[in-house]
């Protein structure tokens, strides 16, 4: 078992509680011993990096160092932005000693533990499929998905900027058709599986959003996709919760499912209903379920 | 060594598009612009692209390699050509083709002179003396004054792809330059500028444009410095900016992101009741959680203190991202690796795709 400091951000705690069940139901099937954070916040979704900047970094640094407190040395995360944002900002503490001296000093007078640098920020998806996190989903993965069509969408902010991310090529990443065909699915390939879904400005520019969203759906629907995969919780939420939108505005009624990760590998290792949720998605996921007939 | 490219070709005057396949003997040390310049040379005098100074600088020969955009000068083929690869050369995305490679520059130009690149000067006349400005402040700008204005960030933008009125990474990177500039004058008006529809908020955070550029420059970095700034004057009525100050607001009341409360925070409570038979097909579905009893994280009150404590010690706006770019600058960026430049055809219509003169872009 290999423990590492959990760090679920703020959808799966919200609207995306089914990502927090299957993650945790899969977790120790695939070697990972859980330590949830309990006093830590949101890291910000890229918009306290924007709204308030050296807030963003305070707030990182403390989810940082209460991780560390636990001893473990990794952090994981379920989410690409708050990938992106906590690496983000653990790089900036790592290579500069006075920003840390400072944060530090900052996170002790408010009774926060201090931050040493010794926490990666990794997500689940590269834990599972790489090294030993894969060989065990190998195993795992005994009831396989029966050569069931999916869609990877891998989303921005676990690719890009590669600089800060770095697991794998940005303009051709594999971990997701390498897990995949590990359950014994077929991945479907598209142009749009590595560009943005809109959910950033889905709010404040929604004709915008919607024209980024409808690419990877309808392109993915073209080639074939029983359904779509997707490591991030806001790319699930705007793909699965703003299809109805699409619907409405351009009268294409996709129908397409969309599983978080944790969901998909959940299928193939036999998770419980209950672990899964997929109740909770408003695009049903009947088609998925029933061909597989779980 | 052997080198092969197929380019996508294109003739203006009859409007077809032709993928072709050449082959030339090139150099060890040729970069792509270099084996263009054989192939012009030696097979294909006709072949259309843009260059001049061959050396990083003028930002005359951004196109793409395998879908994504470079500058043919920074490539080297070697380990392409060794990898027998043949990479896949076309004209960037989000500007109208003009023939083969070369792309109309124009809406690319407009954009940049819609953020008024030039100096306000505001400081007071220093007589005899030099105006100096502190190192520190002209670090501010750095790197947003590496900018060689070539297009490849505007290449994949795919919030432009969707929104061509978008001002766009290349425009508001440099409107940064001059917003961050200590002798500009013109600060709040550019902020409130910049801070209107197709502007700052526009940006969709797909990344692309740092992944992209050939320089450094980090845009979508430059642009949050802008809404750093914006915000720190008070210039916060897009939805845009209420978007983000409900993030703050959430972290310092209760430390998890207030998700229910975002939408009318956000577009106001008139907008978002027009929204309620979308809300009610969400809320089926556990998808709009209740925001009584908050959920509350542990410890929140030392997240609160940390506010105030941070406010009294002014690291305001831009300073807060400026501050962390000493450590941010040790990365390799990737487009300065080899890696990059080994990766393999992603395969046509990857992105975004170019427009051809006379075809409106698609919003």
């Amino acid at each position: 078992m290999r423990t590492v400091a959990y760090y679920k951000g703020c959808l799966a705690s919200l609207s995306a509680k089914e990502l927090d069940t299957s993650t945790q139901a899969l977790a120790p099937m695939v070697g990972l011993e859980l330590i949830e954070l309990e006093a830590v916040t949101c890291c910000g979704a890229g918009d306290i990096h924007e709204a308030e900047p050296d807030y963003y970094l305070h707030l990182n640094a403390r989810i940082l160092a209460y991780a560390e407190a636990t001893g473990a040395d990794t952090l994981m995360t379920i989410c690409n932005v708050c990938t992106l944002n906590l690496r983000q900002a653990n790089h900036a503490l790592q290579n500069d000693a006075d920003l840390l001296a400072r944060v530090n000093e900052n996170l002790v007078t408010v009774g926060a533990p201090p931050y040493t640098g010794g926490v990666e920020v990794v997500h689940f998806l590269w834990l599972i499929s790489a090294g030993e996190g894969y060989e065990l989903l190998l195993g795992t993965a005994h009831k396989g998905l029966k050569g069931l069509k999916v869609a990877p969408f891998y989303g921005c902010q676990i690719l890009r900027p590669s600089k800060l991310l770095g697991f794998e090529d940005p303009d051709k990443p594999e971990s997701l058709e390498r897990i995949i065909r590990a359950c014994g699915g077929e991945p479907i390939d598209y142009p749009a599986k590595i560009k943005c879904c809109g959910f950033p400005i889905i709010q404040a520019r929604e004709d915008v959003a919607l024209a980024e969203l409808i690419q990877p759906i309808e392109q993915a629907k073209e080639a074939g996709a029983d359904a779509m995969v997707t490591p991030c919780p806001l790319c699930h939420l705007s793909l699965d919760a703003w299809q109805s939108k699409l619907r409405e505005q351009t009268g294409k009624d996709f129908q397409m499912p969309i599983l978080h990760l944790s969901q998909l590998v959940g299928v193939a290792a036999g998770l419980d209903a209950s672990e899964l949720k997929f109740k909770r998605h408003v695009v049903s996921v009947a088609p998925v379920t029933d061909k597989l007939s779980v | 060594m052997q080198v092969a490219l197929k380019i996508w070709r294109y003739d203006a005057v009859k409007g077809e598009r032709a993928l072709r396949e050449y082959e030339i003997d090139a150099p060890e040390e040729a970069t792509l612009l270099d084996c263009l310049d054989i192939v012009k040379d030696q097979r294909d005098g006709s072949l259309a692209y843009r260059k001049s100074c061959r050396m990083m600088i003028c930002g005359s020969c951004g196109m793409r390699m395998d879908g994504g955009a470079v500058l043919a000068c920074k490539v080297r083929m070697y380990e392409i050509a060794q990898a027998g690869h043949i990479p896949v050369i076309s004209a960037m995305g989000n500007l109208p083709i003009v023939k083969d490679l070369v792309v109309d520059m124009g809406p690319f130009w407009g954009k940049i002179r819609a953020v008024q690149p030039w100096l306000e000067p505001g400081y007071a006349d220093p007589g005899e003396k030099e105006n100096v400005v502190p190192q520190e402040r002209a670090d501010a700008i750095h790197k947003e004054s590496l900018c060689i204005m070539c297009g490849c960030c505007v290449s994949e933008c795919n919030s432009m792809e969707s929104n061509p009125d978008f001002l766009g990474p290349a425009a508001l990177a440099k409107g940064f330059r001059f917003v961050g500039d200590v002798r500009d004058q013109a600060t709040v008006e550019r902020l409130q500028s910049y801070s209107e529809e197709h502007g700052i908020w526009d940006c969709t955070r797909c990344y692309f444009c740092n992944e992209r550029c050939p320089k450094g420059v980090d845009p979508r970095d430059a642009i949050a410095k802008l809404g750093a700034e914006a915000m720190s004057h008070g210039i916060d009525s897009d939805m845009g900016a209420k978007h983000a100050k409900w993030f703050v607001t959430s972290a310092k009341t209760t430390g998890w992101l207030r998700e229910t409360e975002l939408v009318p925070k956000t577009q106001g409570i008139a907008k978002s009741l027009k929204e309620v038979k979308f809300a009610m097909g969400l809320v089926k579905h556990g998808k709009v959680p209740p925001p009584f009893p908050p959920h509350v994280a542990k410890h929140v009150s030392e997240a609160r203190a940390l506010y105030d404590l941070v406010k009294e010690q002014e690291v305001d706006g831009a300073d807060g991202i400026v501050q962390t770019e000493k450590a941010l600058g040790h990365l390799e960026h990737a487009a300065d690796g080899g890696e990059a430049a080994q990766r393999g055809p992603y395969g046509e219509g990857s992105f975004a795709k170019p427009f051809l003169p006379g075809e409106e872009p698609t919003a």
